[in-house]
């Protein structure tokens, strides 16, 4: 008797974990504060319009690891920039157009992943080319294009994903003609802000979107050049996860054009510098603004 | 008036190990330290080249108070010798001899010279021996070397611990019949500890007896053999 | 875990940079491998050269101190057992990004193997040998120059090569914090899943590794006296 029902609970638990799709959804998330963020925010919203469990594996790895892992199935979504999608992951050459990237990385992925994009959640999250506010006065730089005069007495420091994707430092140097007296100094993407504000390096390519631009008196320059795509940051769930769930996809487009460059902002300062915990910081969103 | 003695103990105590010794050694005398284990004899030895700071009493060298001397200076004027023999392993027997002359940095020359003479004297060819190390020497090949190092800077005394016992019989008395031989010739004040009484017989011009940290005989060895002191009675028996 | 998936993934993970063959890399990146060589063996020189000058006085100093032996190598100990990456993070506060936090971590960990075999190799000396120098009227300093530490030199050595080993291998994490090293091609690598890129950090850091392993053993066996 024991060792039959023993058999049913092993065959059930197998069953469970094993093969076949889950009834569990895993949201993934990119290394860096804004991810986990926006991981935890669309993990909550789906848990509780759908009541289907959620398991987080927030700040996995960079971009490649997070895409690696989502078309192993290991992750069944995370949000991805239209841009970073555009160019490092399908390698096409930077586009400035909004809407025909959006347009372009949702059908490829479609075709060719079985990935599907959800609707873009309101913010262009591009890349920041960060220096300290006291350089930018003292050598008038407001403009990316204003680092070539400054650049061969200067030193930068990038994580290692700006450094390796081609939409990265290697074609930013190219169009804004930037020699630097060394190659850049490649570290941890977490640090590079304590670089630049300790004075270890003089420029760095943060986020749009930072929290701890203003916190730690830095300066974004503008990209005049246009060199950067846009990026904007939506959700990308495995199709057939949509097709076993549906009504996931109503959650997630219930958040679609919600979230501005502003408000991203505020909520990516409330963790990196007020230093307030991610998932309250997502419930408190969730109930003003989705109650 | 004649010269201090070489070497003179006054009281000397090191707690209830050493309760109170005295004695005198001149120039080519070997007294023999004889007592059980546990007598104090290598404690009284260590006292004189303090490798252990009495407690009380004196130890006096030529005339001088050796607790007034640097004791590394003092050891370099008294040769030590040690059961164990003690040679470095990464020294040859030439640089093992010359240790103390070159800490006292003579010339090249002398020290080669005195090396050789030291290795003649102990009954070592030095162009067979010199460049050897300890581990390719026998047990009574390395004390001889250790008897040469104790000479070589040519201290005005020698100390000597047990240095024969870790030898077998046959090479002991053969060492011992050597070293007597070469005692009268060095002039040394030597002390030369031993719990064996035929050893010290043999080898000592006087010899001192210790019980307990206190010495109940001090004689020749004539006077030894025909006293009537218990202990000393008891070393005999045993000898008998 | 998705067992339907994984044939397809990993299929589908080669895309990413696999293509190119590690001495093509090589081939193209000649300087730059240089360039990290350079850094990554200077990163484990100095440290380990700092390690030996803090470490070899303070085992010779356990040698006369016996009492303060079990307090520091207890200390040495508990170093060893922080995580690499912790210690280097817990350092930033205080040398900042670049080679000075990475130095100081790599000194910490060489710092137990270089502090005990010195303690070891020392004590280990026969102590009739250091009756018989010290009854013979060798100092201190005497006795520890031509005696001590000649014979101790292997044991020494020994813990050298450990310390070494361990250096060149810790060292590849500190490329996290901006030192540079082989390490920047293993976090590239990482960050971009690219296998080529990470092999050509684990490869000749493992190389590394295996020479001073190899050339130290030499040194031991040629230089220093053996028993």
């Amino acid at each position: 008797m024991a060792a039959v029902t023993g058999a049913r609970l092993l065959a059930v638990t197998v069953l469970l974990t094993g093969c076949g799709e889950r009834d569990r959804i895993v949201v993934g998330a990119k290394n860096f504060t804004e991810s986990d963020l926006l991981a935890e925010l669309v993990a909550q919203q789906i848990e509780r319009r759908t009541g289907l469990p959620v398991e987080r594996r927030l700040h996995l790895g960079g971009t490649f690891v997070c895409h690696a892992a989502i078309v192993a199935g290991q992750i069944d979504l995370y949000v991805e920039y239209t841009g970073t999608a555009f160019t490092a992951v399908l390698k096409h050459p930077p586009v400035a157009d909004r809407d025909s990237v959006y347009r372009a990385v949702a059908a490829e992925y479609a075709a060719r992943y079985g990935l599907v994009w959800g609707r873009p959640l309101g913010f262009n999250n591009t890349f920041a080319i960060v220096v300290r506010r006291a350089d930018a006065e003292r050598y008038g730089l407001r403009r990316v294009a204003d680092l070539a005069r400054v650049a061969p007495r200067w030193r930068a420091g990038f994580g290692y994903e700006f450094l390796e994707r081609a939409d990265g430092f290697a074609g930013l140097a190219r169009v804004y003609g930037l020699r630097f007296a060394a190659p850049p100094t490649a570290m941890d993407l977490g640090l590079t802000y304590r670089a630049l504000a300790d004075g270890k390096v003089d420029v760095i390519a943060g986020n749009s979107t930072d929290g701890t631009i203003e916190a730690l008196d830095l300066v974004a320059l503008e990209d005049d050049r246009r060199y950067f795509p846009p990026y904007e940051a939506a959700p990308v769930v495995r199709r057939a996860v949509l097709e076993r769930h549906p009504a996931v996809r109503a959650a997630l487009d219930e958040l679609a054009g919600r979230i501005s460059d502003a408000e991203m902002r505020r909520l990516n300062a409330l963790a990196d510098v007020t230093r307030r915990d991610i998932a309250e910081i997502a419930r408190e969103w969730l109930a003003a603004h989705l109650p | 008036m004649s010269a201090p003695p070489v070497l003179e103990v006054r009281d000397l105590r090191y707690g209830d190990r050493v309760a109170g010794v005295s004695f005198t050694v001149g120039a080519g005398e070997t007294l023999v330290l004889l007592g059980r284990s546990g007598s104090g004899k290598t404690t009284t030895l260590k006292l004189i080249n303090r490798l252990l700071e009495p407690t009380g009493g004196e130890v006096l060298v030529a005339g001088a108070r050796a607790a007034g001397l640097d004791p590394t200076r003092l050891r370099r004027r008294i040769g030590y010798v040690i059961q164990e023999v003690g040679l470095f392993p990464h020294f040859t027997v030439a640089r093992n001899v010359g240790l103390v002359p070159r800490l006292e940095r003579w010339a090249s020359d002398r020290i080669a010279a005195r090396v050789r003479e030291l290795l003649a004297l102990v009954g070592l060819d030095p162009d067979v021996y010199g460049h050897r190390h300890p581990h390719e020497l026998s047990g009574g090949q390395r004390q001889r070397v250790g008897v040469a190092r104790a000479l070589a800077a040519d201290p005005p005394v020698l100390l000597l611990d047990e240095p024969f016992g870790a030898l077998d019989p046959i090479t002991r008395v053969e060492l011992q019949r050597e070293f007597q031989a070469l005692e009268g010739r060095l002039g040394k004040a030597m002390v030369f500890v031993t719990h064996d009484v035929r050893e010290g017989l043999l080898l000592g011009t006087r010899l001192g007896l210790l019980d307990a940290g206190r010495l109940v005989f001090l004689g020749t060895p004539e006077e030894f053999r025909r006293s009537e002191l218990p202990e000393v009675r008891k070393f005999m028996e045993a000898v008998a | 875990m998705s067992c339907r998936r994984s044939g397809s993934s990993w299929k589908r993970s080669r895309e990413f940079g696999a293509d190119v063959s590690l001495l093509d890399f090589y081939a193209r990146n000649s300087r730059e491998l240089l360039l990290l060589l350079g850094q990554h063996l200077y990163l484990v020189a100095l440290s380990t050269g700092v390690a030996l000058a803090i470490g070899l006085p303070v085992g010779v100093l356990l040698t006369r101190r016996p009492a303060w032996r079990g307090p520091v190598l207890g200390l040495a100990n508990v170093f060893q057992t922080v995580p690499s990456l912790a210690l280097f993070g817990l350092l930033i506060p205080l040398f900042g990004i670049g080679a000075w936090t990475a130095i100081t971590a790599l000194v910490v960990y060489a710092l137990l193997p270089i502090v005990r075999n010195t303690y070891t190799g020392i004590a280990g000396v026969d102590p009739a040998v250091r009756e018989a120098g010290r009854g013979m009227g060798m100092t201190d300093g005497e006795l520890l120059r031509l005696v001590e530490l000649p014979l101790a030199a292997r044991v020494i050595l020994a813990g050298v090569r450990v310390a070494t080993v361990v250096s060149v291998g810790i060292a590849t994490i500190a490329a996290a914090v901006g030192a540079g090293g082989l390490g920047v091609y293993i976090f590239r690598g990482v960050a971009t899943v690219n296998d080529t890129l990470i092999l050509a950090g684990a490869v000749p850091a493992a190389l590394l590794a295996l020479a001073a392993d190899g050339l130290l053993g030499l040194a031991e066996r040629k230089l220093v006296w053996r028993p």
